[in-house]
């Protein structure tokens, strides 16, 4: 448990596009800095230190936190990066949590972007598969044959997608009424990039297939965008805002490589919809925030699921529920804004997926709906406790964290 | 020049032989190769500590252990995921107008081994594929001790 403790007392977002060519990386973050030190109320020169972090091979650019050391306000300040592929945003995130918590720093800007149109995602991707592929290669494996077993994102979730609908009875209809839900919440969040109101599951189902069972309708978009969040002590919260967001634990596991193994050994995480990594940083991260029963006590989660199967599996893996019963759930309206336990009111990774960020971002979303500053998507019920997550690394790192309106009694 | 205020991009490309690997796990991996082509066999190797054993070969555990002891695995196996391609891979083609079967790939268990491996499923319509189907690998006319020796598979009639 953190020495000090932590709370959010602003947030910042960039706008969320596909392609902002009229921005430089470095102006793409100023906007969500300026708006975190905007919502704070704060001016830099009062922030101790800086966490940063994005996927340096999707843009192309390395260290880009030199770069923009000056552009955001650090220069002569700590300045920590961290990157973790999917979970850069969450891990960064968790960075701020462990600076404050520590008690060694009192104020700190975390900082967490991706600008996708300045790069090329799938090339990034290569780079992250390189030492596999590179293996393959000098087994004689031609490269057309090692991309035909799909490689990437898609790759990997297609797989995950087949195995969870077998243990669950999630159908295809669940994963269009999955992507309806979040591009209808989507529509509501002017930070988001997707924005599709009135969509119907019956849309979703039209669009193409691309592997099967992920359509078109399914997938989340390349986005440029960037989230800031002031991380602060509990006391100097309570003095920026009258509204803090506690953050009561953060907690990550990695576990083995799915699908293929490290340079093209085999990997014993058979099931890739398994992810006991998610379920051991779940337990823990609730641990440690002193909750027994998260389904009774969390009122709100932002799963990191930028395809439609993913809110549903990341929903059972972070102990909301039963191992398949979240397809139920689902068609209960639980999940809805106004529900019981309203899942991705931002409108999800799905919607808006600028790669570095998103993780971040879900974290973001908790501590504004706590803060109640979330406009037209606020979620009916009041908000005392809700959970963050991430998921990325080699497919293998699951990052939770847990926020409160009220610091750990 | 005439400059626009907006990002550009430069022609140039970066020359991969300028990077050093070490595949550790390589040697492993063409001793199977080798002994696929040489014997007809999938040989796998096999952890002491906690007995796991991996196909595609592995230097070293889960449990931290080397896995030292090479063993036979069968060329049976168990579906435990998949996926088929959409209309993406007919270039465009909507999907009523696809005729044929399309390329169906499923991560599978070799009997006798804890890991996965991926291979195309042949002989099957994608509606007839389920999580937990017995399947065998379909050998080449020619084994050339590689990876794309694994890449067939077919049903298993038991």
């Amino acid at each position: 448990m953190a020495k000090n403790e932590v709370a959010v007392a602003g947030v910042g977002l960039s706008k969320h596009v596909s392609k902002r060519r009229d921005v430089n990386i470095a102006e793409l973050v100023w906007e969500a800095v300026n708006a975190c030190y905007e919502d704070a109320g704060i001016k830099p020169k009062d922030v101790d230190a800086f966490a940063t972090g994005n996927m340096p091979a999707f843009e192309g650019v390395n260290m880009p936190e030199e770069w923009g050391a000056g552009h955001w306000g650090a220069y002569n300040k700590p300045v920590l990066r961290i990157t973790t592929g999917g979970t850069t945003g969450g891990s960064v995130a968790h960075g701020g949590y462990y600076l404050v918590g520590s008690g060694l720093y009192d104020m700190v800007m975390c900082i967490a972007f991706e600008k996708q149109s300045d790069g090329n995602s799938t090339m990034g991707l290569n780079t992250v598969a390189l030492a596999d592929a590179a293996a393959q290669l000098q087994l004689g494996v031609d490269p057309s044959f090692i991309a035909a077993f799909g490689g990437g994102a898609v790759g990997v979730a297609v797989y995950q997608a087949s195995s969870y609908m077998k243990s669950s009875g999630c159908t295809t209809n669940h994963l269009d009424k999955v992507a309806a839900l979040c591009r209808n919440n989507a529509a509501l969040n002017p930070y988001s990039h997707l924005k599709q109101p009135g969509l119907t599951p019956e849309e979703v189902a039209k669009t193409t297939l691309l592997q099967y069972p992920i359509r078109f309708g399914h997938v989340c978009p390349a986005t440029d965008g960037a989230c800031a969040m002031l991380f602060t002590t509990g006391e100097k919260a309570r003095k920026l805002t009258d509204k803090p967001a506690y953050v009561l634990s953060c907690a990550s596991a990695s576990d083995e490589a799915a699908l293929v193994g490290i340079a093209g050994s085999g990997t014993t995480n058979v099931d890739p919809c398994e992810q006991e990594s998610c379920k051991i940083a779940a337990a823990r991260a609730y641990e440690i925030a002193g909750i027994k029963d998260p389904r009774k006590e969390i009122d709100l989660a932002e799963p990191y699921a930028p395809f439609a199967h993913q809110l549903l599996m990341f929903y059972e893996r972070l102990l909301l529920c039963n191992e398949g019963e979240a397809p139920s759930i689902l068609d209960s309206g639980s999940m809805n804004l106004e529900g019981e336990l309203p899942v991705c009111p931002s409108g999800g990774v799905i919607s808006t997926n600028a790669i570095g960020a998103s993780a971040m971002e879900r974290v973001a979303e908790c501590a504004l709906q706590i803060m109640g500053k979330c406009g037209e998507r606020q979620v009916k019920k009041e908000v005392h406790k809700a959970v963050a997550h991430g998921w990325g690394g080699a497919v293998n790192l699951n990052v939770v964290a847990v926020l409160s309106d009220e610091p750990r009694r | 020049m005439e400059h626009k205020d907006e990002t550009i991009a430069i022609e140039g490309s970066w020359n991969l032989a300028t990077w050093q690997w070490k595949l550790e796990s390589i040697a492993l991996i063409r001793k199977t190769f080798d002994t696929m082509m040489k014997e007809h066999k999938l040989l796998a190797n096999k952890c002491p500590g906690c007995g796991l054993v991996y196909f595609m070969p592995k230097p070293y555990c889960r449990c931290l252990s080397i896995p030292d002891e090479w063993v036979e695995i069968k060329d049976t196996a168990t579906v435990t995921t998949y996926t088929f391609t959409g209309a993406w891979a007919y270039e465009g083609i909507s999907e009523d107008e696809v005729s044929g079967t399309p390329l169906i790939f499923a991560g599978i268990v070799f009997d006798g081994s804890d890991t996965m491996t991926v291979s195309n499923l042949e002989g099957v319509d994608p509606e007839d594929v389920s999580v937990g189907m017995r399947v065998r690998l379909k050998w080449p006319e020619e084994v050339t001790g590689s990876l794309t020796d694994l890449a067939h598979c077919v049903p298993l009639e038991e």
